[in-house]
């Protein structure tokens, strides 16, 4: 085979004698540009160098990055959460130290810090290190400022300037929510979402710095300086400004992010201390207007970057202050899940809210005795005194005959099982039991006596505090799920380029709003009746409807034989209360979790829900209600034991 | 009959491979000092891999090098024709980098681009050895090469990639000072040229790449975007000098203030580094390749084997000369790199196939 090709080959070759290739044309165009090459660099480099050179022969170009400072976070009002502010920066370029012992002893001495320190601080890096500057201090106190300013010119290789720093303005106000920021990781590096960052680059972290880093970042700018002998800045050759990261307004009301916050640090002096979680949402379009997730932690410790002692002390923690419970903590929903069941019941036509039911305090199933949180029982009630005492029993029965799958059913058209789907991440899903989620699951068969428990918001039932709050502005609304978010819009740092998000829109559930109007009224019950078990969540002038729940983290038996302080931390009850108002027209619903407050959530939460929707009202009356007392006494009228406030 | 002929080794083109090793040690070493800015201590990950490359790449060369070059001829088609599957398959899953959809497999580890360039070399020296282009005096004649020219430079449009596009078009204008065109068909074909041009700006252009041109023609007028790659990388050549700063020693590339340094701005590091001494040699070894590389097309008795050659030094050439004019502000920002010295799989590799041909050609320039 090769030898026939290549007879053919000699042929052809023959007649392309190579005299007549002309390859000498393709040379003299490659020559003629790389001569243009050569002057090209001749002018650059020798005539256009040389008159650089000539202007100083220690003049040196200095590269700096202008960093860009990083998006202001405000809150409904305009009012600052997060915030860039200038810090001081003192940093040392090795290459330009002159004499090393005398500059490290002037700097010690402006700094107030030991000049050996400083010395082994900087080192003698060697090669291209040389040129990279050493941070000294990264943000120095203004008094000490003004005094290394005034000796700049005995410090030549001593740069100072001005860098953005993050400064959040009330320290751990909604510190969850904003997030907090740190040193780009190497593993963040290498991904395609962030292309232009390099080592050393600030990024956001978690919250809504993580989330929006993209807007928030801005951009970089550079410029290249003639420096002098001494580092004095002597021309500014070229320079890129930077663009400011641009601004992101919230829902939130930092009036309404104040009274909750302050509502966990004052709360009941009797609970040892309080953790756990505060929704604020508004009914009509699921805005947030306050989350709270207690305890908290100070975000300005990592805006210069954390060190990693107080890094750990965070993380290991055991009260957890970084994690955000609004979002992420799950707990049993309790007695507020009556609401839900309640709802169920009557849109299935299983319950007639006026027909009462015998609680005797207990409830028996098979061979099991199910108990309801008052011993001795709540004696004939309907669906109103059911839901203002919070009897278990009425609902172990009703929960009973709607079985578990409907429960579910229903929990999920109120939202619960499934994350938000709020603008941050780490949101939790909860969990909605049913058969199938069991057998699945567990790969076990579904018990009867866990209905029992399901119907009264134990048992495997977990339900985020957002998830609650969203619940109750279901309530609240009718019917209609608003998607929970915190961004109102994003703008561009001076205010213009307003970008409103895509919101999805409202979405009907197949609610029975009828059931859910029925419903509400024993809300209203619970929290206007004197005897209501949410009474202490009542604001003047305003119709409140809520629900109290203590959800229990262990079995009544494991602790029954101890009194109630003697009951560990970690075993006592949550305290949980949900509530919107107006009862008639919502404007604000709220959920509250209280971990291991060992007493009741109309105690403990609901006081604290109070607090809120005080604050709120008083910045947004309403027309004092008339009907109020109309509807407080009606529903006394339907009550068994009617008694005068 | 073996592969590798007797005659062959004995003719072993030791001049070329030595020019070939300077510049690869050159390239290696410069991109030692870009890659370090910014790392620290110890080798970066981009000359280990580099380094990698430089291994596989060596294995390629050699294969080129000794297999018969004529088996390259009979398998003319079907290379060509894989390589536009290559490119067509790019366009389904390719990975958009940059705006353009050039790279093949997740993190731009292999682009077909590359490669079709050297497919069409292998095309057009194929032609052009059945078609001799000395007899080639019309413009209709043309139209078979043209249509060879076309497919690979259409769907390299497909996907974006307009610098590639350009540098493809001039790979395989290589060949034209060699056909014996009349004076009036030149002009036609100008004339061809200058509508195509206004045609593309105005219909084939996207706006990133409308401004990279204004960017070129006034550098200050926005010098955020490209034409700040463009005033950065001047700064950083003019700052070389006569002598240069010095290996790792330049403050333009160690602080970072030059784009893309390690890839298509590579040439900048060397200039400021090695000053008008070191960058003057690096041309100047560049050159002699390029020449040498034209005497073997020269020299050769096989007329696929001269215009292989001819091809193959095109290949060479026009993305060296487009990336240096862009460096040194001579021409507008195109991602193209520098053979031999830029960081980049497929570029070091498709320059492998380049040289290592070139040596096949040249040591069996005696053979027939």
């Amino acid at each position: 085979m090769i030898g026939r090709g290549l007879s053919e080959d000699r042929l052809s070759s023959a007649e392309e004698a190579p005299s007549e290739l002309r390859v000498g044309l393709i040379a003299i165009i490659m020559l003629i540009a790389f001569t243009i090459f050569v002057v090209r660099l001749f002018q650059l480099q020798i005539v256009e160098g040389a008159d650089l050179a000539s202007r100083s022969e220690r003049n040196s170009i200095r590269s700096l990055r202008l960093e860009a400072p990083r998006g202001d976070i405000v809150d409904r009002e305009g009012r600052v959460i997060a915030t860039t502010r200038p810090a001081y920066r003192v940093r040392v370029i090795p290459s330009e130290i002159r004499s090393p012992e005398r500059a490290y002893s002037v700097l010690g001495w402006l700094l107030d810090r030991d000049q050996v320190e400083l010395a082994s601080l900087v080192g003698e890096p060697r090669g291209r290190r040389r040129f990279q500057p050493v941070a000294l201090e990264t943000d120095l106190a203004y008094l000490k400022r003004a005094q290394v300013e005034s000796h700049r010119y005995a410090l030549p290789g001593v740069v100072t300037d001005m860098t953005p720093r993050r400064h959040y303005v009330e320290g751990k106000r909604a510190a969850h929510l904003v997030g907090s920021i740190g040193e780009i990781g190497a593993a963040e590096l290498g991904r395609e979402d962030f292309p232009s960052y390099r080592a050393g680059d600030v990024v956001g972290k978690s919250g809504i710095e993580a989330s929006h880093e993209a807007h928030l970042r801005g951009k970089v700018g550079g410029r290249n300086i003639v420096v002098d002998v001494a580092g004095q800045e002597i021309e500014i050759v070229n320079e890129v400004q930077p663009i400011p990261g641009g601004r992101i307004v919230l829902t939130i009301d930092l009036d309404l992010q104040r009274a909750a916050e302050e509502a966990f640090l004052s709360g009941d002096p009797e609970v040892p201390n309080h953790r756990g979680a505060l929704v604020a949402i508004d009914p009509r379009n699921g805005e947030i207007l306050a989350m709270v997730s207690q305890p908290a932690y100070d975000p300005n410790a990592f805006a210069g970057g954390i060190d990693s002692s107080a890094w750990s002390a965070l993380v290991s923690d055991e009260s957890k202050p970084l994690r955000n419970r609004a979002i992420a903590g799950q707990y049993p929903p309790g007695s507020t899940y009556k609401a839900i069941v309640a709802v169920a019941g009557i849109s299935e036509g299983i319950l007639d809210p006026e027909k009462t039911v015998f609680c005797p305090g207990d409830y028996r199933l098979g061979r099991h005795t199910y108990r309801c949180w008052k011993p001795g029982g709540h004696g004939d009630v309907n669906l109103d005194q059911a839901v203002l005492g919070s009897c278990d029993v009425y609902f172990y029965q009703l929960g009973v005959e709607l079985g578990v799958d409907t429960i579910a059913r229903y929990a999920k058209e109120f939202g619960l099982g499934r994350p938000t789907g709020i603008e941050v991440q780490s949101e939790m899903s909860g969990l909605v039991p049913s058969r199938e989620w069991k057998e699945r699951a567990r790969g076990e068969r579904w018990l009867k006596g866990e209905t029992v428990s399901a119907s009264i918001g134990q048992g495997f039932n977990l339900t985020t505090p957002i998830q609650l709050a969203q619940a109750f502005a279901i309530l609240g609304n009718g019917g209609t799920i608003h998607r929970p978010h915190f961004i109102k819009h994003l703008e561009a740092w001076d205010g213009t380029d307003r970008h409103y998000p895509e919101r999805d829109a409202p979405k009907p559930t197949a609610l029975d709003s009828a059931a859910i109007e029925r419903v509400r009224q024993s809300l209203v019950a619970t929290v206007q009746h004197p005897e209501g078990t949410g009474a202490r969540a009542r604001v003047k002038d305003v119709v409140v409807a809520g629900k109290t729940g203590t959800s229990q983290v262990v079995r009544l038996k494991l602790i029954k034989d101890l009194e109630d302080d003697e009951v560990p931390l970690r075993f006592r009850d949550h305290a949980i209360f949900a509530a919107f108002a107006p009862a008639d027209d919502p404007e604000i619903a709220v959920a509250v979790v209280v971990e291991h407050a060992g007493k009741g959530g109309g105690a403990v939460a609901a006081p604290m829900a109070q607090k809120v929707l005080a604050r709120y009202f008083e910045k947004n009356p309403v027309e004092p209600q008339s009907e109020l007392t109309a509807t407080a006494q009606t529903l006394s009228g339907t009550l068994a034991q009617p008694e005068a406030e | 009959m073996s592969l590798v002929d007797r005659r062959s080794v004995q003719n072993f083109d030791w001049v070329f491979l030595l020019l070939v090793a300077v510049l690869v040690i050159m390239g290696l070493v410069n991109l030692m000092s870009a890659a370090a800015a910014g790392v620290e201590g110890g080798t970066s990950n981009v000359v280990r891999r580099h380094v990698m490359v430089m291994g596989a790449a060596a294995l390629v060369m050699g294969v080129c090098a000794f297999v018969d070059y004529r088996h390259v001829e009979r398998f003319a088609p079907i290379i060509f024709v894989f390589s536009l599957f290559l490119l067509g398959l790019t366009l389904v899953v390719g990975v958009v980098t940059r705006g353009a959809q050039a790279w093949l497999f997740e993190g731009g580890s292999f682009q077909p681009s590359e490669f079709a360039k050297v497919a069409l070399v292998i095309m057009l020296a194929r032609y052009f050895h059945r078609n001799p282009p000395s007899t080639i005096q019309r413009l209709r004649q043309l139209v078979p090469p043209f249509l060879i020219v076309a497919l690979p430079i259409g769907l390299i449009l497909l996907q974006r990639d307009l610098g590639v596009a350009l540098l493809t078009l001039l790979v395989a204008l290589t060949y034209l000072p060699l056909l014996h065109i009349p004076m009036r068909a030149w002009s036609a074909i100008a004339g061809l040229a200058a509508a195509g041009l206004a045609a593309l700006w105005t219909f084939g252009l996207r706006s990133y790449q409308q401004q990279r041109i204004l960017d070129f023609l006034d550098p200050a007028r926005d010098p955020l975007s490209s034409g700040y790659q463009a005033i950065q990388s001047r700064i950083a050549v003019g700052s070389g000098g006569f002598l240069g700063a010095g290996w790792q020693e330049g403050t333009q590339t160690q602080l970072r203030f030059l784009p893309t340094q390690h890839t298509d701005f590579v040439f900048s590091v060397l200039a400021e580094e090695w000053g008008f001494v070191g960058s003057t040699l690096v041309l100047a070894f560049f050159i002699a390749l390029l020449l040498w590389g034209l005497w073997i097309a020269q020299s050769s008795k096989d007329g696929f084997g001269a215009m292989l050659a001819v091809g193959l030094v095109g290949t060479l050439f026009w993305p060296a000369t487009i990336n240096i004019a862009m460096v040194l502000g001579l021409a507008p920002v195109i991602g193209v790199p520098l053979p031999l010295f830029s960081y980049g799989g497929s570029a070091l590799m498709s320059a492998a196939i380049a040289l290592g041909l070139l040596l096949n050609v040249s040591m069996r320039r005696y053979v027939f």
